[in-house]
């Protein structure tokens, strides 16, 4: 350890905040160095020094005049309206929540978008053939409909139905859908793309379920969710999804997350403050049990231990809380 | 004895957590537009703010303003405290912010500098406010206390304002350095070079003097 370095420390160890292991080798240092032993010497004199130039408390006349003041001036203020007092409310509550619903209703939108587009794909694909197909029957007006052919798709919506005027030609133009199936492994994006779907359209739980639960153990794995849209899918599922265990199975995907990503942990807060089933609860606490000195997270483990309505959440969040460490 | 240590940081912690509680109510409650519950929170913490104010400017009359628009602005912006940080803190780096730009401003020194003017424009002794049975080492012994006195406030202003707040809320606040950078918006680290920086500064003003 060099003498510079030991003058920043003999500081900082006046004013008691040096670390104990550095405290021994400061000693160890200052046992033989006759220069930092002056030092030493200089800053404790200049503490000394600088006492001599005091903090005095402020004198109840003066502690009287500001207050009178202040009071003076607030009420000199026009009170706040009730639609100002309702956004001061209404920014707070947006606030707290921070990203974690924009997030879930880009995903919405994401989701809607990419329907809306698939659909318009498909119709338009299916216009086109069916527009061919028109062509070919009028040429030949015997033919039968396209929906009785080999084709196995199924009359999706009929969008228009046309008589085409001096003739016995009716123009039927439909949509329809194809049934298809696609195989792979679980981190091909195609699949993980229409795993994500089912986890936020499907109408069976089975499914949600089934793809919440492989996209979960995807993140659990490592397997680079934050980038392709799994971690928002998942924290969708925790908020949203009406399965108790479609969520907890994506509260378990986002646990390697919760410490390092903030979205996340709003996210598994929102859960263990508004979710309807203890368990999920009870599995939030133990997974901000870690975070406990972060502030958002203290504040409503906070909540949770006051005004949980389940005795042993209630328990367990005093518990997380009372661990933590020292704070000034 | 680490046990004992063990058990008593987890009651402090506890007993900190229920401490706070009440306050956190009341900052609620304030957000939500309640008067009275500003007021007490003003009551909590406008004696150590006055301090710190008179301490920095030397002026009960600067003190004084600093206290108002720091009240006020608090009670503008209140809606924007989230909980991120203590209420301490947050009303402290008003303090602090207004401190730094009252320090800015006026750059002008005074002929006597171990006075403060009051609001009247009277001159009160700060060092005459000290028990006598202070302890001083034996450099201080060689010299009046009052014209010590009068050396020590003339070498803090000789700092820049960011090193006069950062040895003030160390040295005379006795904050931890991490919650000066919290205060100052700057890192622990930074703080603590600001102390040293400060107080190198401080030890080549007063050199005479040991």
């Amino acid at each position: 350890m060099n003498c510079d370095l030991v003058h920043e420390r003999l500081l900082t160890a006046a004013y008691g905040e040096l670390q104990d292991d550095l405290v021994h080798e400061l000693e160890r240092h200052m046992a033989d160095c006759p220069n930092c032993q002056a030092e030493q010497a200089q800053v404790q004199a200049l503490k000394l020094l600088a006492d001599a130039y005091p903090v005095i408390e402020p004198e109840p006349n003066l502690v009287a005049r500001s207050r009178m003041r202040l009071e003076e001036a607030l009420d000199a203020l026009p009170p706040l309206r009730w639609y100002e007092r309702m956004m001061r409310r209404a920014g707070n509550s947006l606030a707290r929540l921070q990203a974690m619903p924009v997030a879930a209703s880009l995903l919405v939108l994401m989701g809607a978008g990419v329907g809306a587009l698939g659909g318009f794909r498909i119709a338009e694909h299916s216009a086109a053939l069916s527009g061919s197909q028109t062509a070919r029957n009028a040429a030949a007006p015997q033919a039968q409909p396209e929906a009785n052919g080999a084709a196995p798709a199924e009359v999706a919506n009929i969008s228009s139905v046309v008589r085409q005027p001096n003739s016995g030609i009716v123009e039927v133009r439909y949509n329809h859908v194809v049934p298809e199936k696609i195989q792979g492994s679980v981190e091909d994006p195609a699949i993980r793309r229409l795993l994500m779907l089912a986890s936020e359209n499907s109408d069976s739980e089975g499914v949600r379920d089934d793809s919440v639960g492989l996209l979960a153990a995807e993140c659990r794995a490592g397997h680079g969710c934050q980038a392709t849209g799994i971690r928002d899918a998942l924290m969708a599922a925790l908020l949203y999804d009406r399965n108790v265990g479609v969520r907890r199975k994506a509260l378990e995907g986002l646990e390697p997350y919760v410490t390092q990503d903030v979205q996340v942990r709003d996210a598994v807060l929102e859960a263990l403050m508004n979710d309807p089933d203890p368990r999920i609860r009870t599995a939030a606490v133990s997974l901000l049990q870690p975070l406990e000195a972060d502030t958002s997270v203290r504040e409503v483990l906070y909540s949770v231990a006051n005004s949980d309505r389940n005795p042993h959440i209630r328990t367990v969040s005093r518990q997380v809380l009372s661990e933590v460490p020292e704070i000034q | 004895m680490a046990a004992t240590s063990t058990i008593n940081g987890t009651k402090s912690a506890e007993e900190r957590m229920q401490d706070r509680a009440p306050e956190m109510e009341l900052i609620r409650q304030a957000q939500g537009g309640s008067r009275a519950a500003f007021d007490a929170l003003v009551r909590q913490y406008d004696q150590q703010v006055l301090r710190l104010a008179l301490h920095l400017t030397g002026s009960e009359h600067d003190a004084e303003d600093i206290y108002q628009e720091a009240f006020l602005k608090a009670y503008r912006y209140l809606g924007n405290f989230r909980f991120e940080c203590s209420f301490y803190t947050w009303i402290y780096r008003i303090v602090t912010n207004l401190c730094l730009d009252q320090m800015r401003r006026r750059k002008t020194r005074r002929e006597d500098h171990a006075v403060v003017l009051d609001r009247s424009g009277d001159e009160i002794d700060l060092l005459a406010s000290v028990s006598d049975e202070r302890a001083f080492s034996n450099p201080a012994k060689e010299l009046d206390r009052k014209h010590l006195g009068e050396k020590i406030q003339c070498a803090l202003e000789k700092l820049t304002p960011r090193e006069r707040m950062v040895f003030e809320l160390k040295h005379y606040q006795g904050l931890r350095l991490r919650t000066i950078g919290e205060m100052l918006n700057t890192t622990e680290e930074t703080a603590k070079n600001t102390l040293f920086r400060a107080t190198k500064k401080l030890r080549a003003q007063l050199a005479e003097l040991r």
